[in-house]
């Protein structure tokens, strides 16, 4: 481990005051806070690689990072999905150079090791040239990441053999995950593969917007808002909850207006019955009482549940997102961005939720293609010497006490406009930052 | 079945002009006569595409991409331009679209199908040029008020939008 200070001996811990809301600058600029990220948040973290969906059959992968690394996620021929760092064990070479694919064995392009989609070294390139005890194939496999664990088909990774199981790390953020993921038999999958977009901004930023950020809309989206396609109240969808449902692990959970077609996420009527056989009472009753919800499973995959029109004429349409906000570097981000779907879903439904979501988020989209010039600027003018001696201000909906009848686990406040959630995030980052056991 | 519009034929020469003209208006900003020049039952979209080998064909997805419009969604996209609050276009882009190697063909409906290379550059305030370079694939159809485009597939070489967004046509 690093130490916990940086070269002007600032403690990481004093970037982030959860308790006033003040956040310091330089966590969205400074180099030092980017590699300390790597090593202490990126390295250790349980970090989302793919979707099972992805990789339905034997030989399958998908090329994805892990904490700025490539890794292969691969569907073994013995029915177990594997992740590697996608390196060649005699030069590093990059394994699969393609971003998804079938493969019974993976031939290394220069040398000719190859190697078993479980991955085993099955062959080596004039092996006769090898002393015995020179050439340990067993011992020479590929690189597995160290601990990887699915959730409802979300496979995830960690880099750390000390961080807990996937199921003690998301904790009760489960409860709410498959309020989203898994309330109808079959699950989602993924429609298609993930956009992938290249943003100048700290990932920070992405996540900031994605920890309970209702209450951007209304200016950050006010070209849509002015064309109608919002409630012309700004304060129509602050209701709802903030939720810390564990830890880091935070979201928002807002109702639609009072009609039947807002209720379940305004997800179609005919899997509303399936939904109502799948989740907990508790679940469901949350599922019927709400249209939107958008979170982050911490510390980099987020998602959003929303209903939305895709033009000024059509109804509002459903859709749920997953995002990865991959850091590249201290002020680049690649965002990843998944669209999911119930396996149950209509071919119908498949066309109008994937409509919605194109045309209104992604980086093409009439919402989100604003979010990122905002993201960019913030980051930009946070990297300024002179502006890092003035903190940031996360102060909204402080002093809201707790919602005690809030019936779901974690902790809940009323209203969806707040910076409660903001600073539950952000105060998991310094704790992730500065302690050898967040965890614990 | 289509037959190939010669170079230089009075046909090639119209849509030619037609893609230049369509150009010049995403250029200046012309969006609502941009919109004009849309069929009513324009299909505009752009594929995603993933680097995959060459036994898996080109990489485009037929489930998921960038756009996937209709005349609704595009009068949307300009008039949410035409508001004060579109941040990603205020102050807005400075676009070149260049258009090139267009091969034409007719077919015996008379729609014309005009595949051609673009590549599009914008700068925003001061920062470095995007660069957007792919095939378009149109279908055109002449009208009484002249040519409309009825489809456009816009196939992207970039496999990650080596950009923060999509804000602009292609």
């Amino acid at each position: 481990m690093t130490s916990s200070t940086m070269t002007d001996t600032t403690d990481f811990a004093a970037l982030v005051d959860e308790e006033r809301g003040h956040i310091s600058r330089r966590i969205y600029a400074d180099p030092q806070v980017y590699d300390a990220e790597q090593e202490k948040l990126f390295r250790r973290a349980w970090c989302f690689l793919a979707h099972e969906s992805e990789v339905p059959n034997p030989g399958d992968y998908v090329e994805r990072q892990l904490a700025g690394e490539r890794i292969l996620v691969i569907h073994g021929k013995d029915g177990v999905i594997r992740a590697f760092l996608n390196s060649c064990r005699h030069r590093g070479m990059r394994l699969c150079r393609a971003d998804k694919g079938n493969a019974t064995f993976l031939r290394c392009p220069y040398h000719g090791w190859s190697y078993s989609s479980e991955g085993e070294l099955v062959s080596v390139f004039a092996e006769e040239l090898y002393h015995e005890d020179n050439l340990d194939k067993a011992d020479l496999g590929l690189i597995p990441v160290t601990q990887v664990e699915t959730y409802k088909g979300f496979i995830f990774g960690s880099w750390s053999a000390e961080t807990p199981a996937l199921t003690e790390y998301l904790g009760d953020m489960r409860f709410y995950l498959d309020i989203l993921v898994a309330r109808t038999p079959g699950g989602v999958e993924v429609v298609g593969p993930p956009q992938c977009w290249e943003v100048h901004t700290n990932w920070k930023f992405a996540t900031d917007n994605f920890t309970g950020d209702n209450f951007h809309l209304y200016t950050a989206h006010g070209s849509v808002a002015e064309l109608g396609m919002l409630p012309p109240d700004p304060m129509a969808l602050s209701f709802g909850n903030l939720i810390q449902a564990h830890k880091g692990h935070v979201l928002h959970i807002v109702p639609g207006p009072p009609i039947p077609q807002a209720e379940y996420f305004g997800v179609p009527m005919e899997l509303r019955p399936l939904i109502e056989d799948t989740l907990s009472p508790q679940q469901a009753d949350l599922a019927k009482g709400h249209a939107f919800s958008v979170g982050t499973v911490f510390p980099n995959l987020s998602f959003m549940q929303v209903m939305v029109q895709g033009d000024l004429y059509s109804a509002p349409t459903p859709f749920l997102s997953f995002r990865i906000w991959q850091p590249t570097g201290p002020t680049t981000t690649k965002v990843w961005s998944w669209l999911m779907v119930e396996k149950e879903a209509s071919p119908e439904y498949r066309k109008a939720t994937y409509e919605a979501y194109v045309r209104t988020f992604g980086p093409s989209g009439i919402f989100e293609q604003d979010d990122m010039e905002n993201w960019e600027e913030c980051t930009r003018m946070n990297t300024g010497a002179v502006a890092q001696r003035y903190n940031l201000h996360h102060g909204m909906a402080l002093h809201v006490p707790a919602d005690r009848d809030f019936p779901g686990p974690g902790n809940a406040w009323p209203g969806s406009y707040g910076e409660r959630t903001q600073l539950c995030f952000y105060g998991e980052w310094k704790r992730w930052l500065t302690m050898e056991e967040p965890w614990a | 079945m289509t037959t190939q519009v010669p170079l230089g034929s009075a046909d090639y020469n119209q849509v030619l002009e037609w893609l230049y003209r369509e150009a010049a208006l995403l250029d200046s900003g012309q969006f609502e006569s941009w919109l004009a020049l849309m069929a009513p039952d324009i299909s505009y979209e752009m594929p995603t595409r993933q680097s995959v080998y060459p036994k898996d064909g080109e990489g485009y997805s037929h489930d998921f991409g960038f756009f996937a419009e209709n005349h609704a969604s595009l009068e949307t996209r300009v008039k949410r331009l035409g508001t004060e609050q579109a941040w990603a276009e205020q102050p807005g882009s400075r676009t070149r679209h260049f258009v090139s190697n267009l091969l034409l063909d007719q077919s015996d409906s008379g729609e014309f199908h005009a595949a051609t290379c673009f590549m599009v550059t914008r700068i925003r305030s001061d920062l470095p040029y995007d660069f957007f370079t792919g095939e378009r694939r149109d279908v055109l159809r002449m009208t009484d008020d002249g040519l409309r485009l009825a489809k456009r597939t816009i196939l992207f070489d970039q496999t990650v939008l080596k950009s923060y967004n999509l804000s602009i046509f292609l």
